[in-house]
């Protein structure tokens, strides 16, 4: 299913094709491309793609990835996702960023020691000061006490953060968690200047973009194009390669590809730095030597439930839904994947490291994923629905025509099981505002995939969370999300966190669509770049080179 | 003239009012909560109250319109709820943008609906009015946004060139500004212009057919002379009608046109409120796009007197 750089040698393409073509695998695509032996070259701009224009750039006011992802290329976290060419998509491995180390003391206490001589950009009102540990302490303190910042709970079980001296921060959680160190590793975490908040208020004006990342955010023109200038005491020696990241705020998606053919692009023009699989044989017939690479994305369908209603009620019903659902018809109607992709468990199968292979899955699960529209039928029957159901379905268009596509496709499907569903369309602004709140009849169809953590996937099934719409309110499994959370052996983790996804395989809170494998592709001069999952393109393209 | 001009002026101060209700109505009436969407999938009880409060949402709605009103009377249209920045100076960023695609949209229908309307219109029945007919159909069936999407697209695929999709400022390149305008208005004028010639042709047909018109072919006038200088400004009455039309039409065209060929106008600011519910800009451009064709709607009535001096006010 993956496909490996153009650049791989045929060995490198067997060792990856092979053991990529099992869903979940981990450890496919981690061969280094042979840029990595190359020597870097400086210079040039990058120049990206976005559909849409950032709502504005505070990110403790927004979740968008339209914000996270220009803030990425002029902020800094104390720990990040690495980048590059060697790191396999869907994985997340974590190293310092702002930190130079940092070190668990008991079950709840962090000591994060800072790299010495970090400068912030040399823009007003910070003037390339040297970052300390109190920068630090104010931004998470704005972060967890500033209202409305919808990703407080991304910290949430932050209790205390203190910066002791100069170059050490120190945080105290209220309750043990394994995942904190992935959370820091969020983009939702950048280090933000006290100066900036206290003199345009809040961050939300390009003005206010100061930080300490690779590059400085240079010209903001609404709907237009952000521009990004190297940041010369960057502190990290020798990065970033590249002078300059140029961003065309672009929403047409015809435009945007006819500019990729065109070279106005050096990566693939849609979110995630991909090309539609639909159109990939026009880019590489127009573009000799396009770098590509496939990734398994974070973003899928689910179905939620009215658990506690008549039928919901009964899990057979449920899962006579769940069977009657054909993901490989999903995939192959879909002009991202044209047929590849990977079906879902509970967690996302990109994230490869936690997400169970649903061979793994007990034979009640696994039956979930058997497109059986007969035995769904009989389910149904036993349930007391010898005839069939009627359903009101509510789902949005907003989500765009390839997810209508899918719609359909389930649909018809369900049809065929004696499941007549209702369908109402919501206005996505509507949609998103109370269906995903749990605000609906019977049940919705929507999409999920915005965080890369998977403890976050978790959330569906916290009693009184707002996430949890289909109302789930099991005592099992709340003690196994919490267990996992207090887990700090990855190894022991990761069986709890499997075991939750065989249990939920079989009680059918939600019922999960399958994941697009989209194709990342960039320009043949672009190297040691690796498309991964997440808003971290800064990241990304740090290590990444022009060479031209 | 000057007392039509002022009776209009005050006629649509009460159209401006009622149009102030509808364009402050309806966005609050779609479903849909703008502090949730803010507060996105996250939004908890006491933030989301807190945020409705700060926005002044949490006010009866005929408060929240009468202030606005106030506002608006005092030339300040609000704020965004998005971004803070004032609607006023977004707009005078971007009216440029989309009046420039508007006017060059309009030139391109006038140039080549008239001389095509009043070719057919002469040539009646021959070859040439067929084609022209035919193609003034084709203008208007199919949409302009398709045929926008293939000129971008296909000179990509089959040459590797694309139209410029990047916006650049006069001030950067007096050129290259006026070029990225040149395609999109264009096609966004061929619909209008295809309504129009179809309307010239027609109504220069009927003109054609008066007496006054015979008398002056029976006096021995050269054709041009008949056509140009006595028919055709008497035909033109009612294309300069349906011209205050296409403004209107234009306006709302921009939207999509905008999007496609990257132009930061005001449809793309419109369109990006609409999905994010931010009231004051949806609420501050409908009021100006209002204005704007009450205003050349008001340009034209003045219009007609030019065209025909038997008109009067």
């Amino acid at each position: 299913m993956d496909q490996p750089a153009s650049s791989l040698s045929r060995r490198d393409l067997l060792k990856l094709g092979g053991t990529a073509l099992a869903v979940g695998s981990a450890a496919s695509l981690g061969s280094p491309q042979p840029a990595l032996a190359q020597t870097p070259k400086r210079g040039g701009t990058f120049r990206l793609r976005s559909h849409v224009a950032p709502l504005h750039f505070d990110p403790h006011q927004t979740i968008a990835f339209s914000t996270m992802i220009p803030l990425s290329f002029a902020y800094s976290r104390l720990v990040k996702v690495k980048g590059g060419s060697a790191v396999v998509p869907g994985t997340q491995p974590v190293e310092n960023d702002l930190a130079e180390s940092w070190e668990r003391q008991g079950d709840t206490v962090y000591v994060f020691k800072l790299k010495k001589g970090v400068r912030w950009h040399n823009k007003p009102p910070v003037n390339g000061r040297e970052l300390t540990a109190e920068d630090v302490r104010y931004t998470y303190e704005r972060f967890l006490t500033i209202k409305g910042n919808p990703n407080r709970t991304v910290l949430g079980m932050v209790d205390k953060v203190e910066a002791p001296d100069k170059y050490t921060v120190k945080f105290t959680l209220s309750e043990p968690n394994a995942w904190f160190i992935d959370r820091l590793a969020s983009t939702t975490t950048w280090i933000v200047a006290r100066e900036c908040v206290e003199q345009f208020g809040d961050l939300k004006k390009p003005e206010s973009v100061v930080g300490t990342g690779p590059w400085m955010l240079q010209r903001y023109e609404p709907n237009v194009r952000i521009s990004f200038a190297r940041h010369p005491n960057y502190f990290v020696a020798g990065l970033p390669h590249a002078d300059g990241v140029e961003i065309t705020l672009s929403p047409d998606p015809a435009a945007g590809f006819a500019a990729f053919l065109s070279g106005e692009y050096d990566f693939g023009p849609e979110y995630g730095m991909v090309v539609r699989r639909s159109d990939l044989d026009v880019a590489q017939s127009r573009i000799k030597g396009l770098g590509t690479r496939d990734y398994i994305v974070l973003f899928g369908g689910y179905t939620s439930m009215k658990i506690d209603q008549e039928p919901f009620k009964d899990v057979r019903v449920r899962r006579a839904f769940a069977m009657a659902q054909d993901w490989h018809e999903v995939l192959e109607t879909n002009a991202w994947s044209m047929g590849k992709g990977a079906p879902n468990p509970l967690i996302p199968a990109t994230l490869k490291e936690w997400s169970i292979p649903i061979g793994q899955l007990p034979a009640e699960g696994r039956a979930l994923y058997e497109f059986d529209p007969k035995a769904a039928k009989k389910l149904l029957a036993e349930a007391g629905h010898p005839n069939g159901i009627k359903v009101p379905i509510e789902t949005t268009p907003g989500y765009g025509p390839d997810w209508m596509d899918a719609v359909q496709v389930a649909l018809r499907n369900w049809k065929e099981a004696g499941i007549e569903g209702d369908l109402k369309l919501k206005e996505y602004g509507a949609f998103v505002t109370s269906a995903v709140f749990g605000k609906f009849d019977k049940m919705i169809l929507t999409l999920r995939g915005l965080t890369t953590d998977p403890d976050n996937y978790f959330v569906q099934f916290m009693p009184g969370e707002p996430l949890n719409s289909s109302g789930v309110n099991d005592p099992k499994l709340t003690e196994m999300i919490k267990l996992q959370r207090r887990t700090f052996d990855e190894k022991k983790r990761r069986d709890i966190v499997w075991d939750i996804q065989r249990y939920v395989s079989q009680t059918v809170y939600y019922g999960y669509g399958p994941s697009v494998s989209a194709v990342g592709a960039w320009m043949p001069y672009v190297k040691n770049f690796g498309p991964n999952i997440g808003h971290d393109y800064g990241g990304r393209l740090m290590v990444a080179w022009l060479d031209k | 003239m000057k007392r039509y001009v002022l009776r209009r002026l005050l006629v649509a101060i009460p159209s401006l009012l009622i149009a102030s209700l509808i364009v402050f109505s309806l966005p609050r009436l779609l479903p849909g909560d703008v502090v949730q969407l803010m507060l996105e999938e996250k939004a908890y009880g006491k933030d989301l109250d807190d945020l409705r409060a700060k926005l002044g949402l949490n006010r009866p709605m005929y408060i929240q319109y009468v202030e606005w009103l106030g506002q608006v009377a005092r030339g300040d249209l609000g704020e965004s709820l998005w971004t803070r920045r004032p609607v006023l100076e977004e707009l005078t960023r971007r009216l440029p943008v989309s009046l420039e695609l508007a006017v060059l949209s309009l030139s391109f229908a006038i140039v080549l609906a008239l001389p095509i309307g009043v070719l057919a219109a002469v040539r009646q029945d021959s070859m040439a009015d067929f084609v022209m007919r035919s193609l003034a159909i084709l203008g208007l069936s199919v949409p302009g946004f398709w045929i926008a999407t293939l000129c971008v697209l296909l000179p990509a695929i089959w040459w590797g060139w694309s139209p410029p999709i990047q916006f650049t400022a006069f001030s950067v390149s007096p050129w290259a500004h006026f070029g990225q305008f040149l395609l999109p208005a264009f096609i966004l004028g061929i619909a209008s212009a295809a309504a129009m010639m179809r309307l010239t042709r027609g109504t220069l047909l009927e003109v054609l057919r008066q007496d006054y018109v015979r008398t002056a072919w029976a006096k021995g006038l050269r054709e041009r002379v008949v056509v140009v200088k006595h028919s055709l400004k008497n035909a033109l009455i009612p294309v300069v009608t349906v011209l205050g039309i296409q403004v209107a039409q234009i306006l709302g065209n921009t939207v999509i046109f905008e999007n496609i060929f990257g132009l930061p106008g005001i449809g793309r600011f419109l369109f990006d409120a609409i999905n994010q519910r931010d009231y004051p800009v949806i609420q501050g451009v409908n009021l100006l796009i209002v204005s704007v064709v009450v205003l050349m709607n008001l340009i034209v009535d003045a219009f007609y007197a030019f065209l025909d001096p038997r008109i009067r006010y």
